[in-house]
């Protein structure tokens, strides 16, 4: 196997990846000094992927939402025993997370880091579903369901991305629905795993206080090589424009809060990335709290300092969604779109463009800082097609022009959704 | 690492850590005072408004395109409880010099900012300048009125405010919305003033490399100060009820939730964090396994302690129809421990889980400047494995005691309001 080593040359920081011989890659980040590790070992299987075949497959399989996260949680039953209980003899800290397009399974410690990895790359590669189990999980996760629903952030989310999106699965509730998660059964379980968790779908970081060899040694004993089954998970076709310009709920909150977001052409790889940074640095541009517009709704009370945006995209969705508590957010996406029609005459200020960009660096270079930030760092630029290090080159790249046509060509008023949540404390 | 901790004046503790791992240096200033219902408000405006402006800076734009410009160093300033006392802090950090692309000298630039911002701020003739006061004023409003959007966590600090009634821990840092009504840009300074003459300060400096010119800079700004001795109590342990008080209140939510506050009169804080952690503060303790596993009545279930208040409080997300169910199980499972019936594995497990937190404390700027500073409030400046050496030597006769040692206080409940009818 060879082991290609990636490095930043703007800070010298380096990883290395292994294309292992059972289809696995593996990224492995050394990190001197520090006394924690921590691995992720994931796939590229999350909410967004309801409808995929294999090449062995006629047709294509569509399963109830919310089912990538059930199976997260069922994996942690073994057959003999719950999975906790073999972290508990390390010490580690263990978890997973489901997200849109992918499913984590982590643990941090800094201790016996080669026994909880054992555990990791075990258990993640031997599932064990039967009916009593699953129903058992249903009760936890409509508990998880219900909590989720009472937290108006990511109500607020959830509800801007339906008014963005008509088709595509980024609408659905990462959890599903209380009603979905009860079609769920073993033999769906297995049709999913069996097909998304083949380690040529799969990918391993791990960083800090490790050796390069001795995880490649326990890659070599636990890694079962897998058949590349071709793989391909299918999307609706989505339309550009939006589904719906605003949307309100009501819950207990103190000021509304908002979702305000702009849907924008989807695209894949480093052209992601690269568009990712151009809207980042603009939409950091617009919310600095040096600018005019962030000024002027300060100043007469329309927003406070929760403003802020972010870039939010994956494989066939891409927006830029702007955030806050405002008592009149309305008036925050007027602002918004005056705002872009400015920028769209008269170009960004050169200066302010440095600024962003040089602040921007600084959130890159503190991302290496810490054990878990570069694990992610590694497992999630793989998942985008891209190498860890690329976003710093890219940026120093990155001109005002780049900036300028981003907003130019996608930031326009009929692109632009709103969803706030709203109320009054009981 | 070398970890060294100076007195910068009366009262005033600088403690320098310096580990070449890192790539941003960190300063954090903490000021340390009695929480006090009368003052919480004016105390949280006075430190908010040391990082919207200064003298120098005279407008958030100012200071904010200031601090893009050097590569996005941060300055944030807030306020926590901590039992009976309220921490105020101005906190930074910057990217190390060594990765500034145009050379500059961020740490001096920065020494300069915090400085300016805490010693020289945006005020005059007894008033913070209007503008400022008039943004943070409403901005801490605004974070009183949502702390209803985290319902976790405002289960949790209701149910505080009922177990400490009557103690200063029943107060929050942030004061509430009618007293934050009442500061002025006159209350505020004056606050701020107190906070600058009186308050126990202690400063963390986390960072690469050694720098001098920091220690020294402080020590030249805080001695232009006149600074009294006063000092404040940071363990309090909360009187336990004669009988549990059951609060319950409701609210348009869709899932309820639960808060027993259990005291305890025993100072075995070692025991206690040990029972605590095979009681409900890993996904294989008590709870985790029984509550949620076997019952399947929560998603999350989890118990923490609060050594300065002699506390310890369970909190869980549970169906409306389900609380008893769960109410029992967790007195239940805390018998259980009463009763000396947990394993040797439990024990070594959340020996080891404890091991682990410790072992990574060093692994981020802000676990070292937590770990020291909470060992100051201690009044125990040990280094994590000599704590550990203290967890190790808990008997399991112990643990039996702690857990026997608690006492139900008091129980919350966020009650789901469309279940009543």
């Amino acid at each position: 196997m060879e082991k290609n080593i990636l490095t930043s040359s703007r800070t010298g920081d380096k990883c290395i990846h292994v294309k292992h011989s059972s289809g696995l890659d593996v990224y492995i980040c050394e990190m001197k000094g520090f006394s924690s590790v921590e691995a992720l070992f994931g796939t590229k299987y999350g909410s967004i992927n309801t409808r995929f075949r294999t090449s062995g497959d006629a047709d294509y399989t569509e399963v109830p939402e919310g089912i990538a996260h059930f199976l997260e949680h069922k994996l942690f039953e073994n057959e003999d025993c719950d999975v906790f209980e073999l972290y508990a003899k390390t010490g580690a800290n263990a978890n997973a997370f489901t997200s849109f397009d992918k499913t984590c399974y982590l643990f941090s410690c800094s201790k016996n880091y080669q026994d909880s990895l054992k555990i990791l790359l075990d258990f993640v590669q031997k599932p064990y579903f039967t009916k009593e189990s699953v129903n058992k999980e249903q009760g936890i996760i409509g508990q998880e369901i219900q909590m989720t629903n009472d937290n108006p952030e990511w109500r607020v989310f959830f509800n801007l991305l339906r008014c963005l999106y008509h088709n595509h699965p980024v609408k659905i509730d990462i959890a599903g629905t209380i009603e979905s998660i009860a079609q769920i059964d073993a033999d769906l379980l297995y049709k999913c795993y069996n097909t998304f968790y083949n380690l040529n779908n799969m990918v391993l970081a791990i960083a800090g206080n490790i050796s390069t060899d001795e995880v490649l040694e326990i890659c070599d004993q636990c890694l079962k090589p897998c058949e590349d089954k071709g793989l391909e998970s299918v999307f609706p076709d989505e339309p550009s424009e939006i589904v719906q310009p605003e949307i309100r709920e009501t819950q207990p909150v103190g000021t509304p809060i908002f979702n305000i977001g702009y849907k924008c052409a989807p695209c894949s790889g480093r052209e992601r990335l690269k568009k990712s940074m151009a809207a980042s640095v603009a939409a950091g541009i617009i919310t600095d709290a040096s600018s005019d517009m962030y000024q002027r709704l300060l100043n007469s009370g329309i927003i406070n300092s929760t403003f802020g945006a972010e870039v939010f995209c994956g494989d066939g969705y891409f927006s830029v969604i702007f955030s806050g508590e405002s008592a009149a957010p309305e008036k925050v996406r007027d602002a918004l779109a005056e705002e872009m029609e400015k920028i769209i005459k008269g170009g960004l200020e050169e200066k302010d463009f440095q600024r962003i960009k040089k602040s921007t660096y600084g959130i890159l270079i503190r991302e290496l800082n810490n054990v878990e930030s570069v694990a992610n760092l590694m497992i999630n630029a793989h998942m985008d097609g891209v190498k860890p290090y690329d976003a710093i080159e890219i940026l120093s790249d990155l001109t005002s022009s780049d900036c300028t046509s981003f907003i130019r060509d996608e930031l326009s008023a009929d692109k632009l959704a709103m969803s706030v949540v709203e109320g009054a404390v009981q | 690492m070398k970890y060294n901790r100076t007195e910068l004046g009366d009262n005033i503790g600088f403690s320098a850590i310096i580990d070449e791992k890192f790539k941003t240096n960190s300063l954090l200033i903490r000021f340390i005072t009695g929480l006090d219902s009368k003052n919480a408000a004016d105390n949280a405006v006075g430190m908010g408004i040391l990082t919207n402006s200064s003298s120098r800076y005279k407008t958030l734009a100012q200071l904010n395109e200031k601090l893009s410009s050097l590569y996005g160093a941060s300055l944030s300033s807030g306020a926590r409880k901590r039992g009976d006392v309220q921490v105020l802090h101005v906190s930074s950090s910057w990217i190390n010099n060594k990765y500034a692309i145009d050379g500059e000298d961020i740490t001096s630039e920065m020494l300069g900012i915090i400085c300016g911002c805490i010693f020289s701020p945006n005020a005059s003739e007894g008033s913070f300048d209007n503008e400022s006061f008039r943004i943070v004023q409403k901005e801490l409003m605004d974070k009183i009125e949502a702390e209803i959007n985290n319902k976790r966590g405002y289960a949790l600090s209701r149910a505080a405010e009922f177990a400490f009634s009557g103690e200063p821990a029943e107060n929050s840092c942030y004061g509430t919305k009618e007293t934050a009504g009442k500061v002025t840009a006159q209350s505020s300074y004056q606050a701020y003033k107190n906070i600058l003459e009186n308050a126990q300060v202690e400063i963390f400096y986390v960072a690469p490399e050694d720098n001098s010119d920091v220690e020294k800079r402080l020590k030249k700004e805080f001695s232009a100060i006149s600074r009294s001795h006063s000092s404040v109590k940071f363990c309090a342990p909360s009187k336990i009820k004669e009988e549990a008080l059951r609060i319950s209140e409701e609210f348009d939510v869709r899932q309820s939730k639960m808060v027993l506050v259990f005291k305890t009169e025993s100072d075995d804080c070692h025991a206690i964090r040990l029972l605590s952690t095979i009681f409900g503060e890993t996904p294989v303790s008590k709870l985790f396994m029984n509550v949620r596993e076997k019952m399947s009545l929560c998603y999350y279930c989890a118990s923490r302690v609060l050594f300065a208040k002699g506390s310890m409080s369970v909190d869980c997300g549970v169906e409306r129809d389900n609380i008893e169910k769960a109410e029992k199980e967790i007195l239940h499972q805390l018998d259980e421990i009463r009763s000396g019936n947990f394993s040797d594995e439990e024990l070594s497990s959340a020996l080891m889980s404890i091991d682990n937190t410790l072992t990574a404390v060093g692994d981020t700027p802000s676990s070292y400047s937590s770990w020291y500073f909470e060992r100051f409030c201690e009044n125990n400046i040990v280094t994590p494995e000599q704590q550990f050496e203290a967890y190790k030597a808990v008997t399991r006769e112990r643990i039996i005691n702690a857990a026997k040692s608690l006492t139900l206080d008091t129980v919350y409940l966020m009650l789901n309001k469309e279940v009543q009818n």
